[in-house]
């Protein structure tokens, strides 16, 4: 019953160079990006503090995606290996929360992957929709 | 103040109005608190839609403005420079992407309209916390500190060197000209070096707008693009000398590898295994033999082995110009000693571009011969020395040679170091300075304002050096212009005083060293001329004092409620 | 934006001409605008990028060209001091170094660039396909058409050779499909002539025809193809999205990559192209982990502080560097033979599935055209000849007009840029 009506909320941070250029080109191909996906535009993923993304979960976030530009190409030349160092900090700490850590994705996308995009985002909106909704909604009213 | 949002849903013809259905989104805004205008129009970015837009904004007296639309990579700019034509801080504005985003993506037209409606009303509730942002702009000084006096110096010089701006060229040596001006003969046109630096140094001795500093070195260089305060220390007179710059040119050149570490080819042993530039000095006419080719016995040599590579496995990287200049010996060769008999050692030629391997093949073709090598060993012999060399393929031979000259790797100068810690620029592992893209930006440092050039930044040739030079100079001449100040970039990170706890968290993770600590205070601050807006301080402070200007907690906060209602 | 269009002294006027949209036209505009000039940009073709937006990554640090470059490009076409004219050449020059006059060719695209909003639903309903240049031909597009996903401006054009209605036919289906009224087949061709004090020459490069050596079986044999199409073929926004295939629709298991192609017959070393082979062998490495590549080379040139260490990682991977002339490549069993020759004159073959051949770079083909108009001499070769060769690359014998990238003679990208950097220098300094 419960599966029939979960609508997972999926938020994803993008970089505003690589990843969101990239959502924009799925678009201009017509490929299909699940519905379940809000986008916020940050410039880097460096950005992405590790507490945004856990007050999203502890919010009610079904799935967390940070998108950011392939190691060695970012923007702003090592912002996407601080997000990667802080998130696979989080994902450890995630768990001593009872919360899935693969609720949480780390993905380089780079400008041109267009297809690649709509891939990972298909994926993941899949992955998260099998896993069920976020425990952590349940447990607290907001 | 009271808040009037206003919210413009645009059509972009069918391309969102066919999959989004506008009335609802507009039904689900309108009730929203602060929201004061909802309109929908078909295509907001042409001008009749931008005068619509702006019209609107005047009319009702708004205070904020939410556009969805398209990507605000296509359109962000558009819309904010109508908020300010109408009279509004461009950066009260928020654009939420509903095309690209939303109805290209979203096959289902009711899921469209839904994600549409998350998209703006994350807009709306962002957008009153947005601040006012205004440019700033910061006093520059147009004059340039150029480090090296040799022809990478020289030529930056030359061109900086106008009515309206300084340019200082401290040199630590006695005279200007740096390698280049002991060189007797240049490739491939075998021009006099010598010459050419005489001709090049004149006009800047007699520029007014250029001040020459020989025997002198940079003690300290502090500040930031468009505000470095210099000193230098003038040897002779034992001085200092106080100035400011808008940039610096560091053009400190190169050294040669010492053989002495390589026992194979008994440099330093063996009387007549002479370098490169110990082989241009004999051949300078103020060089030691007065410009004569001669052994230590004061013979002229009848053959000549030129070994190339000399250094290029342990330093790891081909030096470049090393092929070329050695087809240059053999013109100065040939022309001093027609007789001589030259062979070269090699592992692979390197000739790119367009004239160069015409170069080789014309020298090749005046009998010079040779030798793919990939193993060469140098030893004394009764007579002279022997050459013994070991092929790719294995087979060995050996040749015997009066003179041997070495052609060993290019390494930065000795001084790179000193340069490197104070300017804190950073350097890589083979000592090179480091660009700021080393495709995109080849002739910037990673700090702003600071140029490498020439052979401090990697081996290259004397027209590649002139380059870079000019290159810098594009660059210079193009952001700082006397009289007008530099403006900065608006959605730059912020500390706040009271909440910075000292930790320097924020200074470890700053790509573009735009941070700085205040001792006194033991707070950071950052430097607005140098931040690049990333954000990476904001995420890393513990205490939340970084705020990215435009990007702030609260604000990206608004927009993640919104998605998870 | 930095500062007001100065007017220079007498006789110099501010705005400059750049004639090539690739990455040193871009680098030469935008530095050009924000000292506050004018800048006329003329690209023949429909789109800003030139060669480096055919490629996924570049050397040596295998970077994404696109997300390298789309910045510059956003910001080209931002910038209110470029005036981008796309689908031009120039003409006609005439006047004075500082103080030129140039007629220049603007080439209708029958697409309203301020009505048109980049939806391309146009494409669809034309019923003509043709070849598309822009892939190296290994993919079709329409008569009306962008050359590739995001190529910019995302304006599309009609290419009047293969469109029914220039052929004589009523059709007007993309007219019909476009919402926005921004098809206007009534435009025409344009003259426009501009004054300009400073003229950039960064017109690029063409490859090399491989075809012209047929020993080397290209155009002839199945899975023999050149370094471009290559190019195309590993681009994530390419023909085959990134997916290596043969022409039998399996994957390579071995790979041959052969240097030099055209070398002996140009006369000279192209300065890219081992790099840009050691990139390909890098890039299939990844994608094939178990593919076996053999790289077949004259000389290796890798020069400069940063590729020798590139070329020693792919080495360590697995890649063979044989130093050899290629003989010929011949059908062979199931795929292709390589005989070759080694230094020291022994003769041997290899077999393999797929053939790259890394072509000679040459001057854009309408190099000695432009070359005459602007009354600067080239070499046999077709490059623009500098004023000091050994001296600066930039300069020309005619004050004014400045050259960049490989219309001067064939370079890596950093070089590139930097000569771009350098002409601007040279026009900042010398007419203010």
């Amino acid at each position: 019953m419960e599966e029939d009506e979960f609508k997972p909320k999926i938020v994803g941070f993008l970089c505003n160079w690589c990843s969101y250029n990239a959502a924009d080109l799925a678009g201009a191909a017509k490929l299909e990006v699940p519905s379940s996906l809000s986008i916020i535009r940050v410039m880097c993923s460096g950005r992405v503090d590790p507490v945004l993304a856990a007050t999203a979960l502890l919010r009610g976030a079904d799935g967390v995606l940070i998108a950011g530009c392939h190691p060695g190409d970012c923007h702003y030349r090592e912002g996407n290996y601080y997000a990667r160092r802080r998130f696979a900090l989080l994902k450890k700490t995630l768990e001593t929360l009872k919360l899935e850590s693969d609720r949480l994705m780390l993905a380089w996308i780079s400008a041109s992957e267009g297809q690649r995009f709509s891939d990972v985002t298909n994926e993941f909106a899949k992955q998260i929709k099998a896993m069920g909704p976020n425990p952590m909604k349940k447990r607290i009213s907001l | 103040m009271t808040k009037k949002i206003g919210v413009y849903v645009c059509e972009c013809g069918a391309n969102i109005a066919e999959k989004v259905n506008i009335d609802k989104v507009i039904a689900a805004v309108s009730p929203i608190k602060d929201v004061t205008v909802v309109e929908r129009h078909k295509l907001l970015c042409s001008e009749g839609g931008k005068e619509f837009l702006k019209q609107s904004i005047e009319e009702n007296g708004l205070t904020h403005i939410v556009v969805g639309a398209c990507s605000p990579k296509q359109h962000e700019l558009t819309f904010m420079n109508v908020c300010e034509q109408a009279g509004l801080n461009p950066q009260l504005f928020q654009l939420a992407n509903i095309r690209e985003q939303c109805a290209w993506v979203t096959p289902d037209g009711e899921e469209a309209t839904d994600k549409a409606i998350r998209q703006i009303r994350a807009a709306i509730s962002r957008v009153p916390y947005h601040e006012s942002l205004d440019k700033k702009e910061v006093k520059c000084s147009p004059d340039v500190l150029v480090i090296g006096g040799g022809i990478a110096g020289i030529k930056a010089c030359q061109l900086l060197a106008l009515p309206d701006r300084k340019v200082y060229l401290v040199e630590k040596t006695p005279s200007l000209g740096g390698k280049v001006k002991n060189f007797n003969k240049l490739f491939t046109n075998m021009e006099s070096g010598v010459k050419l630096i005489a001709k090049e140094i004149q006009p800047l001795l007699e520029n007014a707008s250029v001040e020459v500093l020989t025997e002198s070195e940079v003690k300290q260089i502090l500040g930031f693009l468009g505000n470095f305060e210099v000193t230098v220390t003038k040897k002779a007179e034992d001085e200092e000398l106080n100035f400011s710059v808008g940039a610096v040119v560091l053009a400190t050149g190169f050294e040669l590898f010492d053989p002495a570490g390589l026992p194979q080819y008994g440099y330093g042993k063996l009387d007549d295994v002479y370098t490169s530039l110990e082989f241009e000095e004999m051949n300078s006419p103020d060089g030691s033999t007065g410009g004569k080719i001669l052994l230590k016995n004061g013979k002229a040599p009848e053959s000549v082995a030129i070994i190339h590579c000399a250094g290029r496995e342990e330093k790891g990287y081909c030096s470049k110009v090393c092929c070329l200049y050695s087809f240059k010996f053999d013109n100065m060769l040939k022309s001093q000693l027609p007789a001589a008999k030259i062979s070269h050692f090699y592992s692979d030629l390197c000739i790119p571009g367009k004239t160069y391997q015409k170069f080789y093949e014309d020298t090749k073709g005046t009998g010079v011969e040779f030798v793919r090598a990939a193993k060469t060993e140098v030893t004394g012999s009764g007579k002279g020395m022997t050459v013994k060399y070991e092929t790719q393929t294995g087979s060995k031979g050996d040749l015997t040679a009066d003179m041997v000259i070495l052609l060993p790797a290019m390494e930065p100068s000795s001084d790179a170091q000193k340069f490197a810690e104070m300017l804190n620029l950073a350097r890589d592992k083979k000592g090179f300075f480091v660009e700021e893209h080393q495709l995109l930006s080849p002739v910037a440092s990673a700090v702003e304002g600071i140029f490498v050039v020439g052979c401090a930044r990697g081996p290259q040739s004397i027209a590649e050096s002139i380059v870079q030079s000019e290159a810098a100079v594009g660059k210079i001449l193009s952001a700082l212009v006397p009289g007008k100040k530099l403006e900065l970039e608006v959605r730059v990170s912020e500390i706040s005083e009271t909440l910075c706890t000292g930790c320097k968290t924020c200074i470890d993770v700053c790509p573009y060293s735009a941070i700085t600590f205040d001792e006194a205070r033991k707070i950071s601050a950052v430097n607005e001329v140098l931040c690049h807006g990333c954000g990476n301080c904001a995420a890393a402070c513990p205490s939340g004092a970084a705020k990215l200007k435009h990007f702030t907690f609260p604000q990206i906060y608004q927009e993640l409620e919104q998605a998870l209602r | 934006m930095n500062g007001e269009s100065g007017t220079g002294k007498k006789g110099q006027n501010a705005a400059v001409l750049v004639i090539g949209g690739g990455i040193a036209g871009i680098e030469a505009s935008l530095l050009l605008a924000n000292s506050g000039r004018k800048v006329y940009l003329v690209e023949k073709a429909s789109y800003i990028g030139g060669n480096v937006i055919k490629l996924e990554e570049v050397f040596p640090n295998m970077e994404c060209a696109t997300c390298m470059i789309a910045p510059k490009q956003q910001e080209l076409l931002q910038n209110e001091n470029i005036e981008l004219l796309r689908l031009s050449q120039v003409e006609a020059l005439s006047g004075s170094p500082w103080d030129f006059s140039v007629k220049i060719k603007r080439k209708a695209s029958y697409v309203d660039s301020e009505n048109c909003i980049g939806c391309s639903a146009c494409f669809d309903p034309c019923p003509v396909e043709v070849d598309n240049e822009f892939e190296e031909r290994l993919s079709k597009r329409k008569a009306i058409y962008i050359p590739c996903a995001g190529a910019l401006p995302n304006v599309p054009v009609i290419d009047t050779d293969n469109c029914l209605r220039f052929k004589g036919k009523d059709c007007k289906v993309c007219q019909e499909a476009c919402m926005f009224e921004a098809i206007d087949y009534t435009q025409q061709d344009e003259e426009l002539e501009i004054k300009v004090g400073a003229i950039v020459v960064a017109t690029g490069f063409e490859s090399f025809d491989p075809s012209k050596i047929t020993q080397y079986g290209y155009k002839k044999f199945d899975d023999v193809y050149s370094a471009m199409e290559v190019e195309r073929i590993c681009a994530s926004n390419g023909p085959t999205q990134g997916q290596i295939l043969l022409k039998n629709g399996q994957e390579p298991k071995s790979l041959a990559i052969i240097h030099c192609v055209g070398r002996a017959e140009k006369g000279y070393c192209s300065s890219v192209c081992c790099m840009a082979s050691i990139k390909i062998a890098h890039f299939m490495k990844k994608k094939l982990p178990d593919i076996k590549i053999t790289h077949f080379y004259s000389d290796l040139c890798i020069p400069g502080k940063t590729y020798q260490t590139f070329y020693e990682e792919v080495k360590e991977s697995g890649v063979d560097f044989i130093q050899a002339t290629v003989t010929e490549v011949s059908p062979s069993g199931k795929g292709l033979g390589i005989k070759y020759k080694t230094e020291d004159g022994k003769e041997n073959t290899l077999a393999v599935d797929m053939v790259v051949l890394n072509p000679a770079i040459e001057p854009a083909a309408d190099s000695p055209k432009l070359a005459e108009i602007l009354n600067i001499p080239q070499d046999k070769n077709g490059f623009f000849n500098e004023r000091d060769p050994d001296l600066s690359s930039v300069t020309t014998a005619k004050d004014g007009i400045f050259i960049a990238g490989c219309t001067q003679g064939p370079k890596d990208i950093a070089e590139t840029v930097a000569e771009a950097e350098a002409a601007v220098g040279r026009i900042l300094s010398l007419s203010r």
